[in-house]
């Protein structure tokens, strides 16, 4: 099937065009700038070569944060699209009040994260927290959800699911929905088995949208901040700082902009891979 | 459509409702307190305001806490009478607490200058020092227009956060430091103390003194139903979750080993060696991994072990709460707890609290000797922010704002906002100690609320522990505090939730601050830290 | 065009099982905000999970939320709509009409994956080193602390995503029935309006949702690029917390302030534009 009309256009693209390069293009260029600096006070304060880039480096706690950050990423990326994913089928059917559902879901979407750490402290709450109560009526002891490394990684990632989830719901849902009927109508002349429907028609159809979900979701994941902010400021420790944490406190509340810019930088560096990565991948549903 | 429609114009209807009614409402300030306040502000001297400064209007930052919040309701609550004074104004801008320094600090460091006053946490001065980003209190101290206020009232340990070497920087507003609060009743109830005796061979130390006797006292309560809920119960709360202020428990903690007396007939004159706490003021090497704090830090892993171990995730609110609400028989803190227990919503501890001036240890470590002394060593501290407002370079009326700061610093008018609670000002001058010492009558306290015995406990210990205690710890001050704590913050939840050895952990903590002097400038800083803790190269 | 499954009973159960955790799951926290608006501070550390059987609601946060903080507030959640509206606005806008340029035509210069490839790049950066050279421009453009300067930024951030997404939906949608239309006369441009567009409403939809989203939750540029005009509801909520802790109490009241406002729009608006695009749209 013939996907693209054979003409040269551009001026769709071209006010998008515009804006990327006018607020794109400046931050770009100027973060690198900063990255090759002293800077002291967020003021420039000589040229630093590649010091940055090496101490980064040489930091612990960068490889930390980073070893915690692909963790968080790995988890969410996946839970989130495949729980999207089901969700989105089964949710893609004529029911009543599907209108309401659909909305109910959205809404994890628009609480704030800073927000959503409090709740989650509120919720994760040792003693006499719902979720630990729950647990003590279902025989399970006490968890120490904030109080220790290990299970504080596991609450960050629950709470990152539960709010990005909808995220890859909505969308993937939009994809199943725009898949015409007859296509279906066709296949069940075929099978009647939905899982081979499933597979063979739905899913190949779905790539595309599912790969850029995918995608999307993993370049934000990497930049994952609010909720460990919030939910337990990056401890016990540094267990659960990530990467755009750590930048952060040091751009932002040290001032160590050059630092952080590399480490920014590096971090641009990683997704961008990943994302060329991908994009290889899907390079024949592109063209 | 019908009644999906009808739901959201519900809605609507009833959030602007909501929104329409808190306007037309009224402050929430009570009879009392407008009575009260009237009379402060009458007894308060009102200097000599300029006319020129009728229709002006200052910007004032300061951390969010609303109208009727800690440190910003003052603000608000005074501003109509401010108007009346001078026919002048101010803008509040309320920043949310966490991101303070990169708002003030954006701010200066631009130059963007949008805030003419800043009420800000004493860890900034290092910061403001060393870019004379704020002008000095000094300068219009005598000026004849600014109102009269008395530094000199203002407890020793404390006024020194609002100095530079001699010349006074800040203006009188908040004075913060860390005593201990216990259950008076509990630890005074001839049951339990039969029961220490027995299961620790002595006497229960009522008030405790010293760290050893708190972890006693703790490890005996740990896990004993001691307030008849059924449920077992603990010894210590404290608030130990990264970037909860986890950190200044051990500050509070950690000062009477590493603190050390010096020879001569002046204890607490700052030696190389002797009150010093932070760095070498020779060479600015840390002294945060030196054996006194080594043992310190091992007590601080001790006495968590007499509390929840939930206890490591716990910031300010789920700490106090725990103490507040009768679960946890002891914990040290700020006035604030003394404050919160007086509220029935918030505490069901009113009228049994007890409380003492931070305990010292059985013996602190001489950095010149290089020995343990066994001798019982007790170090005020001024844990903490001291909230209190400064004025920016980029002031446009600095005199105005001088005026204000002045005024709010009289005595009679601090001293209002000291026996209110909810204001978020603690007691710390003469005016707010009790008589014959003090200036100030128990009367005023229970007639904000206070329990009698409970604001007695609470005033009595703040003002033992500034005036009688012989030695004082040291605030650090120089650029890159904040940066300093958040490592410490880390490292020491590293330590106590048992991820690396204490030793490990306060190496770790030596080497990122040794890292960090190197990037401001190892000289620039030794200069100002100098400076800042009053020491004279001999 | 959904899907219209003939399963057996079981499906229909297990179907509606999920629909049923799903729902719980997601409103659970939200029911536990509701909760603990209402609960005296005292009583958010306790077992209160059930009102009135396990603690005594009380009225007195939201009375303190509407009277003291209420102005404060109310700034707060119209600075976030106003905002959110016109960045999602924006850049669905265009990112739509990226998404169908870089669907539906071929360029020569720069090949059609790169292109989005570099839309995408915008989000590799993270914020904390963007949100300096920002906070320049908007000063050298003295626009700081202005809604503007927060339409602008969300709009710039968002906008990869419209792009992206309303691109693989248009390479859904067969090419069969613009090319009819471009035969009959039509424009490229009325093609993409009267045909694409309405065809691809329910992207649009989800687009301009997952937009707002972006916006609405946005914190770190609008701490540094707004004062007090136009601080939008995430600093409100951010301004909880304070040197006492945590106030989980405004924490509720204020989350479940802010989330109304997109709940509400996002359910109007699903029925609106999808019902505003198919009308005089041309089905094949």
């Amino acid at each position: 099937m013939r996907r693209r009309l054979r003409e040269k256009g551009n001026a769709f693209v071209i006010p998008a065009i515009f804006w990327v390069l006018t607020f794109t293009i400046f931050p770009l260029v100027y973060s690198f700038r900063v990255s090759l600096s002293k800077v002291l006070y967020g003021k420039l304060a000589g040229f630093a070569g590649a010091s940055n880039y090496l101490r980064m480096f040489g930091d612990y706690r960068f490889w930390g944060t980073l070893r915690f950050t692909l963790i968080l990423v790995l988890i969410s990326v996946c839970a989130t699209t495949a729980i999207g994913l089901g969700l989105a089928v089964v949710f893609n059917r004529k029911m009543k009040g599907l209108r309401v559902f659909r909305s109910i879901l959205t809404m994890p979407l628009f609480t704030a994260p800073v927000a959503l750490g409090y709740l989650g402290v509120m919720m994760f709450y040792e003693e006499n927290g719902p979720i630990n109560v729950l647990l003590k009526y279902l025989g399970m002891g006490k968890v120490p959800w904030l109080s220790h490394p290990l299970w504080a990684t596991l609450a960050i990632c629950l709470v990152d699911i539960w709010q990005w989830t909808p995220f890859a719901f909505i969308i993937l849902l939009a994809g199943l929905q725009s898949i015409s009927d007859e296509i279906y109508e066709a296949a069940v002349i075929d099978t009647s088995s939905g899982w081979a429907i499933f597979r063979h028609i739905t899913l190949p159809l779905l790539s595309p949208v599912l790969g850029t979900v995918i995608m999307l979701r993993m370049v934000d994941a990497f930049k994952a901040f609010d909720i460990p902010f919030s939910l337990t400021s990056g401890g016990p420790g540094t267990a659960t700082r990530t990467l755009t944490f750590y930048i952060y406190t040091q751009g932002l509340r040290n001032f160590d902009l050059g630092y952080a810019s590399a480490m920014a930088y590096f971090l641009l560096a990683i997704t961008m891979v990943i994302g060329l990565l991908f994009f290889r991948r899907y390079r024949e549903l592109y063209e | 459509m019908g009644w999906r429609k009808s739901l959201v114009l519900l809605i609507s209807v009833v959030f602007v409702l909501g929104f329409v009614f808190g306007a037309l409402a009224q402050e929430g300030a009570s009879e009392l307190e407008i009575q009260t306040a009237n009379a402060a502000f009458e007894a308060a001297d009102k200097g000599n305001p300029d006319p020129a400064w009728k229709g002006q209007k200052l910007t004032i930052a300061v951390y969010s806490a609303g109208p009727r919040g800690a440190i910003s309701g003052p603000l608000y609550f005074w501003r109509p009478y401010f108007e009346k004074l001078t026919g002048a104004t101010y803008d509040i801008v309320e920043i949310p607490f966490g991101e303070l320094r990169e708002k003030i600090f954006t701010d200066l460091m631009t130059g963007t200058g949008t805030y003419d006053i800043i009420v800000g946490p004493s860890w900034f001065y290092g910061d403001y020092i060393m870019n004379d980003w704020i002008v000095p209190a000094q300068e219009f101290f005598n000026d004849p227009r600014m109102p009269k206020w008395e530094p000199e009232s203002i407890a020793l340990p404390v006024r020194e956060l609002y100095m530079w070497g001699d010349k006074l920087v800040g203006f009188n507003n908040d004075h913060d430091g860390q005593v201990i609060y216990y259950r008076r009743d509990i630890l005074s109830d001839p049951k339990w103390q039969e029961e220490f005796k027995k299961e620790k061979g002595k006497d229960m130390p009522t008030p405790p003194w010293t760290w050893e006797e708190v972890y006693e006292i703790c490890d005996f309560f740990n896990g004993k139903d001691w307030n008849g809920d059924g449920e077992p119960d603990y010894g210590i709360s404290m608030h130990l979750k990264v970037g909860g202020q986890g950190f200044f428990h051990f500050m509070a903690l950690s000062a009477p080993y590493v603190v050390s007396p010096a020879p001569g007939d002046n204890p607490a004159k700052v030696t190389r060696y002797h009150n010093v706490y932070w760095f070498d003021p020779e060479t600015m090497e840390p002294l945060v991994n030196t054996p006194g704090f080594v043992e310190a830090l091992n007590m601080l892993i001790k006495l968590s072990k007499t509390g929840p171990s939930a206890m490591f995730g716990w910031s300010l609110g789920e700490a106090w709460d725990a103490f507040l609400r009768g679960k946890a028989v002891m914990c040290w803190s700020w006035g604030d707890v003394g404050s919160l227990a007086q509220l029935p919503d918030r505490s069901s501890i009113k009228g049994r609290l007890g409380v003492a001036p931070i305990p010292g240890s059985d013996k602190y470590y001489d950095l010149e000797t290089k020995q343990w002394v066994n001798k019982k060593n007790f170090v005020a501290n001024t844990v903490g922010a001291s909230w209190h407002g400064v004025i920016s370079k980029y002031c446009k009326n600095k005199e105005l704002a001088a005026y204000f700061l002045s005024w709010q610093a009289t005595p009679q008018i601090n001293h209002w906002n000291v026996v209110w609670g909810w204001t978020g000002v603690d007691p710390g001058t003469s005016y707010d100690f009790l008589q014959p010492s003090g200036k100030a009558t128990i009367e005023e306290y229970v007639a904000t609320g206070y329990d009698a015995e409970d604001a007695r406990q609470f005033v009595t210990a703040y003002e033992e522990m500034w005036t009688k205690y012989p030695l004082r710890q040291t605030y650090l001050r120089i650029p890159g505090t904040p940066e300093m704590w958040e490592v410490y913050d880390i490292h020491l939840s590293e330590a106590v939730t048992g991820q690396v050895s204490p030793e490990e952990a306060l190496n770790r903590i030596a080497e990122e601050w040794k890292a960090i002097v190197e990037r401001y400038g190892k000289d620039t800083l030794k200069k100002i830290y100098q400076e800042a803790i009053g020491y004279k190269p001999e | 065009m959904r899907r219209r499954r003939k399963g057996s009973v079981v499906t229909e159960i297990l179907t509606w099982v999920v629909v049923v955790i799903a729902i719980l799951w997601v409103l659970f926290p939200f029911y536990w905000t509701v909760i603990t608006s209402f609960k005296k501070p005292a009583d958010v550390f306790r077992l209160s999970s059930i009102p009135w059987l396990q603690f005594t609601p009380t009225l007195s946060n939201w009375q303190t939320e509407f009277t003291q903080r209420g102005p404060e507030i109310l700034r707060g959640i119209t600075n976030s709509i106003i905002i959110a509206v016109f960045a999602s606005l924006l850049a669905v806008a265009l990112g739509t009409l990226a998404g169908y340029g870089l669907a539906r035509y071929r360029y020569v210069k720069w090949r059609n994956q790169s292109m989005a490839f570099w839309f995408l790049s915008q989000r590799f950066l993270p914020p904390a080193a963007t949100v300096i050279p920002f906070f320049l421009l908007m000063k050298s453009l003295g626009l700081l602390d202005t809604r503007v300067a927060l339409i602008l930024v969300n709009t710039t951030f968002a906008m990869p995503f419209a792009v992206l997404i309303m691109k693989d939906m248009f390479r859904e949608l067969p090419v069969e029935l613009e090319e009819a239309a471009l035969v009959d006369g039509c424009s490229r441009w009325e093609a993409f309006l009267r045909i694409a567009l309405p065809l691809a409403a329910p992207a649009l939809v989800a687009t301009v949702i997952i937009c707002f989203s972006f916006a609405w939750n946005e914190f770190l540029f609008a701490l540094v690029l707004t004062y007090k005009k136009a601080t939008p509801m995430t600093i409100i909520i951010a301004g909880t917390e304070h040197t006492q802790g945590v106030q989980f109490w405004y924490v509720s009241t204020r989350l479940l302030l802010a989330i109304l406002p997109p709940t509400l729009l996002a359910l109007t608006v699903q029925r609106y534009i999808v019902r505003g695009l198919t009308m005089g749209a041309v089905k094949g």
